[in-house]
């Protein structure tokens, strides 16, 4: 995976949850903009209102409805789950064929040409996002491509698009001080946190909150990036592919060594008296 | 029509227990090929909480250990020149051979688009542990492969192809246990990733390490295992003694591993550690039945000699190594609050059908090649440092007899 020093040009989602209102204009202009097919669903499957009852590999975004009193009222939080564009992506990392492919504009792109259907990505990501078409005989990742062909269009995401009031989409740089900048002039309204700064290495996602994010079901993820956890172990396997294949033939040659001066022994005793040996 | 009625005549001789086995692979491919129509999902019980399931859990992650025999006892005799232990090594390299290439069927199967499988030699991607395994386990087979066909060759009586595999024979076990000790620990690897999916009693940064020596002495207890039953069911001599220097080798290596695990526990794993009461219990299970009991009982030289005593304590050794296998990857996994994943009937009886097909086969060459009878204390296993004379070294006796 290549390496860059800062994220702070890629195009990055805010969302502020404080802002959003339950629409689900995302959810819709989602599957209108990548042709998601519809999900039968029934409300209150789920423990709330939301709807459908998880992303899946028909719906890329889900708006997650929590409710909750504050001073004695009736409340609504609600989180907007998607792909989280990591800045270095565990399901790029651990991908055997390459499938995934962080974009130096910012989204975390899938190949399906590619994929194999190993369904490590899936084990990988901290944040649950690439689904599998389990419906289908030879079945592909689906996954929110930050609407990838858009965005270098010059256009922003379709669920950025639709948003009426929470989303904001620009520079990552920009984002983290518009972000900042909002903590720091209503610091009552928020929880004093931006997730996705550090998350998993930093993400081109970020959540503004009024509640805690595990009480609206965000993960609580690792802020070191995660390739970085299996490559500490990876990067000694040519190391170790030579240490035992040297010490094997070096012990080897040993072994055979002292068998062989043993049987040249054992030969020059078997044949005693030979004038020259006296 | 002969060759049908002899086959049909053959096959009628069989034991009772290997007909049985014959039809639980019938089963097994049935539910297999069953996968390619209905799809994964219809099948198993897998789904976007849980992507991988029992294939992934015994078909590959335990089966690899299992078949590590191979590897270690190639090592120990032809390395490190323990010649007395030569007559286990060509039942443990068939055992591997089998093995993985039915971890290659297992994989197959798991794999949502199996006929692009050879997309890793084009889009390799070196950051990944997969790709690693992957090319590991194909070159591994093939290496395996290379080591069964001494016995296939002496059946055929192909003395050419027999000398050429005798020079490549050091070569090859090298490349072996270079190959293997990579893999064995990479698939370690794989589970390093979830950082924040597995439970902090397993998660450990030294679990590629654990995964190998794991490895290394259940390969060993497979030996143990298998060559008792092959004297219990197939009538091939009395093994113990060679067993118990093997047996002698192992408490060493679950030591090693007891006090790693222990060390990691304590310095390097994230606390809290005991805070699920199924996860204490499981990991208790692995730790005293699977690591601790088998120490103890192979510490006693009584145990160690003794036939029945050995396979018991092999016995624990697998079945520890299994639950480890599955609470890394299933069971440590599952999150609070989360359905708990099992294996529909069809994605067990495909699995099944993998053990089955295992022994069967295993039953088939050690009927019908030379694995057993194969005791070459006067073989010469030396690497011939002249060359030049390879035209003259001497065909093993066994296959001038055999031609």
């Amino acid at each position: 995976m290549r390496e860059r020093k800062a994220f702070s040009l890629d195009r990055t989602f805010l969302i502020d949850l404080t802002r959003c209102t339950g629409c689900r204009g995302c959810q819709v202009a989602c599957k209108e903009w990548n042709q998601m097919e519809a999900e039968k669903t029934a409300f209150f499957e789920g423990e709330g209102y939301q709807n459908p009852l998880a992303m899946s590999e028909h719906t890329l975004t889900r708006i997650k409805f929590r409710d909750y009193q504050k001073d004695g009222r009736n409340e609504f939080a609600f989180y907007k789950e998607m792909c989280m564009h990591c800045n270095q992506p565990a399901c790029a990392s651990v991908c055997p064929v390459g499938a995934f492919r962080k974009t130096p504009e910012g989204p975390v792109i899938y190949d399906a040409k590619r994929c194999i259907g190993c369904r490590f990505c899936m084990v990988a990501c901290p944040f649950g996002v690439p689904k599998y078409q389990w419906s289908k005989t030879l079945p592909l990742v689906v996954k929110c491509t930050g609407c990838y062909s858009r965005v270098k269009a010059g256009l922003v995401p379709a669920c950025a698009k639709a948003c009426p009031s929470a989303i904001v989409y620009g520079n990552r740089r920009d984002m983290v001080d518009e972000a900042q900048r909002r903590l720091a002039a209503w610091p009552a309204k928020y929880i004093n946190r931006i997730y996705g700064l550090g998350e998993a290495g930093g993400t081109s996602v970020l959540y503004l909150s009024e509640l805690p994010f595990d009480e609206l079901g965000f993960k609580n993820v690792t802020s070191r990036p995660l390739p970085s956890y299996t490559w500490a172990a990876l990067r000694l396997v040519p190391g170790i592919f030579m240490g035992v294949g040297a010490s094997l033939t070096f012990i080897s040659w040993l072994t055979q060594r002292k068998d062989r001066l043993r049987n040249e022994e054992e030969t020059r005793k078997a044949a005693p008296a030979r004038p020259e040996e006296k | 029509m002969i060759a049908v009625a002899r086959i049909r005549e053959e096959v009628g001789g069989y034991p009772r227990f290997v007909k049985f086995l014959m039809v639980l692979i019938g089963v097994g491919v049935i539910c297999a090929l069953a996968r390619f129509v209905f799809g994964l999902g219809a099948l198993t019980n897998l789904n976007d909480t849980y992507p991988w399931g029992l294939w992934v859990a015994f078909d590959v992650v335990t089966s690899v250990p299992l078949a590590a025999g191979a590897f270690i006892v190639g090592a120990i005799v032809h390395c490190f020149n323990i010649k007395k232990l030569e007559p286990l090594v060509r039942p443990t390299i068939v055992t591997g051979f089998l093995g993985y290439s039915l971890v290659c069927v297992g994989l197959l199967l798991d794999l949502g688009q199996p006929q692009r499988a050879w997309h890793v030699f084009i889009y390799p991607n070196l950051r990944s542990p997969m790709l690693e395994v992957s090319m590991c386990i194909m070159s591994y087979t093939a290496v395996v492969f290379l080591e069964f066909l001494s016995p296939v060759c002496e059946k055929f009586g192909y003395r050419v192809p027999l000398r050429l595999l005798r020079h490549m024979q050091l070569p090859l076990v090298v490349l072996a246990a270079a190959i293997a000790t990579l893999h064995q620990s990479s698939i370690g690897t794989f589970f390093l990733i979830a950082v924040d999916k597995l439970h902090n009693l397993w998660y450990t940064p030294v679990l590629p390490l654990l995964f190998w020596i794991s490895a290394v002495f259940t390969g060993l207890s497979i030996v143990i295992v298998e060559a008792i039953m092959v004297h219990r069911h197939l009538g091939q001599p009395d093994e113990t003694g060679l067993l118990a220097t093997l047996a002698r080798i192992i408490p060493w290596l679950l030591a090693i591993y007891l006090v790693l695990k222990v060390y990691s526990l304590i310095f390097l794993s994230q606390r809290p550690l005991f805070d699920r009461p199924v996860l204490t219990v499981l990991f208790l299970v692995e730790i005293g039945i699977g690591v601790i009991a088998p120490l103890i009982m192979f510490l006693q030289r009584r145990i160690r000699t003794d036939g029945r005593l050995q396979l018991r304590a092999a016995g624990l050794i697998v079945f520890g190594l299994a639950l480890n296998r599955f609470n890394v990857s299933i069971f440590g996994m599952v999150q609070r609050n989360q359905h708990v994943y099992y294996p529909t009937v069809p994605e067990s009886l495909v699995t099944i059908g993998i053990i089955s097909a295992d022994v069967f086969f295993f039953f088939l060459i050690a009927r019908y090649f030379p694995i057993f009878e194969h005791h070459p204390e006067a073989a010469d296993y030396r690497i011939p440092d002249r060359f030049r004379r390879i035209t003259e070294y001497p065909v093993p006796e066994k296959t001038g007899r055999r031609v």
